[in-house]
């Protein structure tokens, strides 16, 4: 697995003073400034609603910037045109829903579009590509039924194929395991860990935080607006980092077998309210 | 997984073959029975070829044929192709199989435009009078649709499609005010043109529509491929690097004046625009550089089929074309409809 053939101190994403949001004067993200290098697994975590997918899109051009500047390749992003920016970054956005009875294979072939000029069809090795994509993704038997006929975690290795088949440097991902079964959702993240050790860069939003802490080189943690911690998975998920950020408290175990990290959220304290609530629910209060 | 007993490679071959077949089919009957036979003797008389010449064509037949059935057909053809594609467009555009070629508002302007050709007594000076002042209200429908929707320079589907519904009924409440103070035999007038038909069409309309419509279906070949990205949706076609807003625009201006130029010289003829493109998809999947040409010659061969059959069901009163195409169309459709749930079940 270790073949790096690539500088890892070459730094392929450059992020400074970013502000990040949908309306001006109503931030969601102030003055974000970080950089990747090149074969890294950042996994951008948080609690719900506190901007990582805002981050994504805007790191991504599909949302404009508030203020600062983004940097892909050494190229500031908002001079590239829409096809050169998509042959650097491939994005895979959340929840995304796929109409009209598309195939696997038609899906995955748009991929490829950001390599053609407008008049020109997709060649043999375009299809060579998309095909060995699938087959490494393991969907390659499933190349002509129609994606919103598949399963969740069909679905999710057929879209995975399609942004590989846009053979870009960097991958964006926008929850790519959310929902899935635990053997899918561990596979997406080996995907990415295999790519990266091969010289690919990958961002994605995660909400499995023992299974980002496992396959990430670096984590970010986002939250209150900004991000509040960024390092190796170790100091990231600590205890105090974690309880803060999702304002619960929250324990961070080793296990002790595997030596992976476990998360736990401990219940808020109970004053006998529940119980009543409980007697309600259930329909066994006094008439 | 997909519908149709056809293979693939035989569908745009079959729908070809239904394409001429159709088209002579059209020419033959009515009034004066043509044979095939004399179609082809007369093409090759008046082309100046040395063919078929032992065949007798009697005057009538080549007059009708070269002055009447020839022009109608063509403009058939033409207008069942335009609203085919332009419907697959369309749907693409929006993302949305229910969106119909009309859908930005095209078809209400063009009928403030013949309401108002007619009110005024344009319609008597000349032939095109009518088909061009319906072109004119379109197009200026149209733009004012577009820049109702739009905001910051861009433009959300979303605003565009409602856009297009209010500014649908505003129009429909004008035409209705313009009707009112009209006399009946003026009111008649335009209720035969709103119900859409093809008789009495001329070469002049052949020449009026030949530009735009086939001008508007090459344009709209040559971007098939681009169709399949943007289909997919805004995110999802940014996200492999496409220009959206500018193919979006160009899209539906081109789908939106092929659809014009075809309510213009031929009425309003529902149902070929939604329909079409849904049968075809069901047929040979979505996969615009199949389903493209496959509306095409689709819509072609059905305005063109409902029209001769309604010259002859009910001989000698003419059915017209837009009432035939709904009779016809909806059963095949429903039935399509259900056979393709029973097979995703």
């Amino acid at each position: 697995m270790e073949r790096r053939t690539f500088d890892m101190s070459d730094e392929v994403l450059v992020v400074e003073g970013l502000s990040a949001g949908y309306h001006k004067n109503q931030n969601i993200l102030t003055d974000v400034s970080f950089a990747v290098r090149q074969g890294e697994m950042v996994g951008l975590i948080g609690p719900n609603g506190a901007g990582k997918s805002t981050l994504l899109k805007t790191l991504r051009g599909l949302l404009e910037p508030l203020s600062g500047s983004v940097e892909i390749g050494g190229r500031e992003t908002s001079k590239l045109s829409s096809r050169e920016f998509a042959r650097q970054v491939a994005y895979l956005q959340q929840n995304i829903e796929i109409s009209f009875g598309y195939s696997a294979r038609e899906i995955v072939m748009t991929g490829r579009y950001p390599h053609l000029h407008w008049w020109e069809k997709e060649s043999d090795k375009d299809a060579q590509i998309a095909d060995a994509c699938m087959a490494y993704t393991g969907v390659d038997d499933l190349t002509e039924r129609p994606v919103h006929m598949m399963s969740g975690g069909q679905r999710q290795r057929v879209l995975l194929a399609k942004v590989l088949a846009q053979q870009t440097p960097l991958l964006f991902l926008d929850e790519p395991a959310t929902g899935l079964d635990i053997f899918y959702q561990e596979e997406i993240f080996r995907f990415c860990r295999e790519l990266c050790d091969r010289g690919k860069t990958v961002l994605m939003v995660v909400h499995e935080l023992s299974l980002a802490s496992k396959f990430c080189s670096r984590l970010m943690l986002v939250g209150e607006g900004r991000i509040i911690s960024d390092g190796p998975p170790s100091a990231v998920m600590t205890s105090e980092n974690l309880s803060r950020c999702y304002g619960v408290p929250v324990r961070v175990v080793q296990n002790p077998t595997t030596g992976s990290l476990e998360v736990f959220t401990e219940p808020p304290p109970d004053n006998g309210r529940h119980a009543l609530l409980l007697d309600t629910i259930l329909g066994r209060g006094e008439a | 997984m997909r519908l149709g007993n056809l293979p693939n490679a035989l569908v745009l071959p079959v729908l070809t073959v239904a394409f001429i077949g159709v088209s002579f089919l059209s020419m033959s009957c009515g009034q004066v029975d043509i044979p095939t036979e004399n179609i082809l003797a007369t093409f090759c008389r008046a082309t100046g070829l040395p063919f078929l010449s032992e065949v007798p064509v009697t005057s009538v037949q080549e007059a009708v044929l070269l002055h009447i059935r020839l022009p109608r057909t063509l403009v058939g053809l033409m207008v069942g192709a335009g609203l085919g594609t332009s419907g697959v467009v369309m749907q693409g555009i929006f993302s949305n199989p229910l969106a119909d070629p009309g859908v930005i508002g095209v078809s209400s302007g063009a009928a403030v435009g013949a309401v108002t050709a007619i009110a005024f007594g344009l319609s008597e000076t000349s032939l095109l009078a009518l088909p061009i002042s319906a072109l004119c209200g379109a197009l200026a429908t149209m733009t004012l649709t577009v820049f109702l929707a739009m905001r910051h320079g861009k433009i959300p589907m979303m605003t565009l499609l409602l856009a297009g519904v209010v500014v649908g009924m505003l129009l429909g409440a004008v035409t209705a005010g313009i009707l009112t103070v009209l006399n009946e035999q003026l009111i008649h007038q335009y209720l035969f043109w709103t119900i859409g038909g093809l008789d009495y069409r001329r070469w002049d309309h052949v020449a009026l529509g030949v530009g735009p419509i086939l001008g508007g279906i090459a344009v709209m070949l040559l971007m098939a491929r681009h169709l399949n990205i943007l289909v997919l949706g805004d995110v999802e076609a940014r996200a492999v690097g496409m220009p959206v807003a500018r193919y979006r625009l160009g899209l539906l201006a081109v789908a939106s004046l092929v659809t014009a130029t075809g309510v213009c010289i031929s009425g309003n003829i529902g149902f070929v625009g939604l329909v079409v493109p849904h049968m075809m998809r069901l047929i040979v999947g979505p996969d615009h550089r199949r389903l493209l040409p496959a509306s095409l010659l689709a819509g072609g061969t059905f305005l063109v089929f409902c029209d001769a059959v309604g010259r002859v069901i009910a001989y000698p009163i003419e059915v017209r074309v837009g009432i035939m195409t709904a009779f016809i169309g909806t059963p095949y459709f429903l039935w399509l409809l259900r056979r393709s749930r029973n097979k995703m079940q």
